[in-house]
């Protein structure tokens, strides 16, 4: 890993990113909503639900990227403004997918931080143009990338000036097929070992069941990690995508209500001893 | 041309007759301050016979009489309703449009084409009422406004606190990410900077922000956008492709609504003018009388005299009436104290107006 100078420096110091108030790296973080923005509707109905649940910050796609070209493709400018429209109504910091670099700049206006999807990992113009912008990033992990490729993409990000980025593990393919993906759950305490940045969880897209998105979020909240990205649907029924892993907003009220309290609880305990020469 | 590039011909023709209607009654109502009488069946005559010489094949003269006949009775129905005529500088969507609607809600908004124009269409009975702006919160007095106020006979009856949110607008057919260069006025440009530089924008100055919405949706040039009111967006039928733009989100404009007559009633905050001698302590003189009195001033602006370039006006803003217990000795011992002192009147704080 000899080529990443900023990703790697000062393992002890960890960052905190500064998402419009919301310290991501300090505490757990709880971003929360629809795969993709489809009316004003849906989506501020959906921001207030998981507010009032706890989540930190909502998500929304804009732009889609989609397997197939025929597929729903995203409300682009105007799925920006009804998460702006919602963002003002609510309250909550906006995450959003930016997918092509011509975007990025107009995508920057709206949002409070640019997520980088697992397909664009490695799109290293799109990483470079994010880098330029003076909002935050969310780098999502390459489905079939190692975690030294991943810190690459990261790197690109921070040597073009931009230091807030904020790395997803979202799952990587396996030759299992229960699961959407497998979620390396792993990569949390291997990134705090490996990097300063703060490291969250996509329990959604990595495990695409709705039965294991809670134990997932339970099990992150217990690795270690800084936070989730989930998908919340106010009617996952006539959602235009990924119907069948959203969670409704009482599925998620539910499983918040583990959820804040095992932070505590993990707050309070002491640090795991985790090498030989420390027993 | 397929059928949706036709229909959106039409769309587009449609709207600019009715933006000419809208015109065409503005003028209407503006002739109501010149003639005796709302009817005039010879003027009519000749305006029918007129559209008729005109030769057009598919507009046949029977229908032609008909459309400019009800175009009549509806503008004689407008007059017949008498609404406040009130001037304001720019094309509709201005924010001086934007002020004089909140000020006179049921009023008939006129475009005038400068400042002067408003002051002097006000002082020679063309307009009821005229809405200026007088200062900005980021780029401070409008002199040409208070240059006028310094000569003006005409009284100051309300004033509006109008949050300038600036949008960028486009047509419907512009593509965002195919945006270069920017129209607006030179202000709304340099209170938009920071946005312009982010997105690589090349700014375009243009005389006025509402013109320069106006013109995008007639000329519909290539690869740009306007800054604007949301105000623009829906009159010049243009998609907001952001709203709150500027760079600084504290940016309002106070204007003034002028009238020949005082308020009439019991004002909250007074304008005055003033110009004190060129000796030493002299304007400490005169705010002192303020201090003492408790009176809390609300704007305190001086420019230089056109007259004479090394002495100053004052103007000064305060609340309360000109005729309150308080003021009316002040300003009574401010007499003796200037060499000129102005009374601009006494109106409502912010809003209410009339």
């Amino acid at each position: 890993m000899n080529n990443l100078k900023l990703s790697t420096r000062e393992p002890e110091h960890r960052t905190v990113v500064d998402v419009s108030g919301v310290q991501v790296g300090k505490g757990f973080t709880v971003i929360a909503g629809p795969c993709s923005v489809e009316s004003e509707s849906q989506t501020v109905e959906t921001a207030r639900a998981v507010k009032a649940s706890g989540a930190d910050m909502m998500r929304g796609g804009a732009f889609k990227p989609r397997s197939s070209p025929y597929s729903f493709q995203g409300l682009g400018l105007k799925g920006l403004k009804i998460l702006a429209k919602a963002r003002s109504e609510i309250g909550l910091p906006i995450v959003t997918e930016v997918l092509d670099p011509r975007d990025v700049s107009w995508v920057a206006e709206f949002a409070d931080v640019l997520q980088i999807g697992t397909r664009n990992m490695q799109n290293y113009s799109l990483l470079k143009e994010v880098g330029m912008v003076g909002k935050p990033v969310l780098l999502k992990r390459g489905m079939y990338s190692t975690l030294e490729e991943w810190l690459n993409c990261a790197e690109y990000i921070l040597s073009e000036g931009n230091p807030n980025v904020i790395l997803c593990e979202r799952g990587i393919r396996t030759f299992e097929k229960y699961t959407r993906n497998t979620l390396d759950l792993s990569a949390v305490p291997a990134m705090r070992e490996l990097t300063h940045l703060p490291i969250i969880i996509d329990p959604t897209h990595s495990t695409g069941r709705i039965s294991l998105i809670g134990p997932m979020s339970l099990a992150s909240v217990a690795a270690g990690a800084d936070g989730l990205i989930i998908e919340v649907h106010n009617n996952p029924a006539e959602a235009l995508c990924d119907a069948d892993q959203a969670l409704t907003p009482d599925l998620f009220e539910d499983m918040m209500r583990q959820l804040r309290p095992l932070q505590s609880f993990m707050e309070r305990l002491p640090r795991l001893k985790t090498s030989h020469q420390a027993m | 041309m397929e059928l949706k590039d036709i229909r959106r011909n039409i769309d587009k023709i449609d709207r600019e007759l009715l933006v000419l209607l809208q015109e065409r009654m503005g003028l209407a109502l503006r002739s109501t301050k010149f003639k005796e009488t709302i009817s005039d069946t010879q003027r009519e005559e000749e305006l029918l016979a007129k559209a008729e010489r005109l030769n057009l094949d598919l507009v046949e003269r029977s229908f032609t009489r008909q459309l400019l006949r009800s175009i009549i009775e509806e503008s004689k129905r407008l007059q017949k309703k008498e609404p406040l005529l009130v001037a304001f500088q720019g094309e509709h969507g201005a924010y001086g449009d934007v002020a004089a609607r909140k000020l006179i809600p049921d009023g008939a908004c006129i475009p005038c084409l400068e400042f002067i124009d408003v002051f002097r269409g006000v002082e020679e009975g063309h307009f009821d009422l005229g809405v200026v702006p007088v200062e900005n919160s980021l780029e401070g007095a409008v002199t040409q406004v208070n240059d006028l106020l310094t000569t003006t006979d005409l009284k100051v009856i309300g004033e509006a606190r109008i949050r300038v949110n600036h949008c960028l607008l486009a047509t419907e057919v512009t593509d965002y990410r195919d945006i270069r260069m920017v129209y607006s006025h030179p202000q709304a440009l340099a209170q938009c900077r920071g946005f312009l530089m982010r997105n690589h924008l090349e700014p375009r100055p243009y005389y006025d922000t509402a013109g320069a919405a106006k013109m995008l949706a007639r000329e519909n040039p290539r690869a740009a956008a306007a800054i604007a009111s949301a105000l623009c967006a829906e009159l010049y039928d243009l998609e907001i492709i952001k709203e709150g733009i500027e760079d600084e989100p504290s940016n309002m404009t106070r204007f003034l609504l002028m009238a020949r007559d005082p308020y009439g009633k019991r004002g909250e905050k007074t304008s005055i003018i003033f110009v004190t001698p060129h000796e030493s302590g002299r304007l400490h003189a005169v705010l002192q009388l303020f201090a003492e009195a408790g009176i809390n001033l609300t704007r305190i602006a001086s420019m230089p005299l056109r007259s004479d370039p090394d002495n100053y006006c004052f103007f000064l803003d305060f609340e309360g009436d000109e005729n309150d217990a308080a003021v009316k000795p002040v300003l009574e011992k401010m007499e003796g104290m200037t060499i000129s002192l102005k009374r601009l009147g006494s109106y409502p704080a912010n809003g209410t107006g009339c």
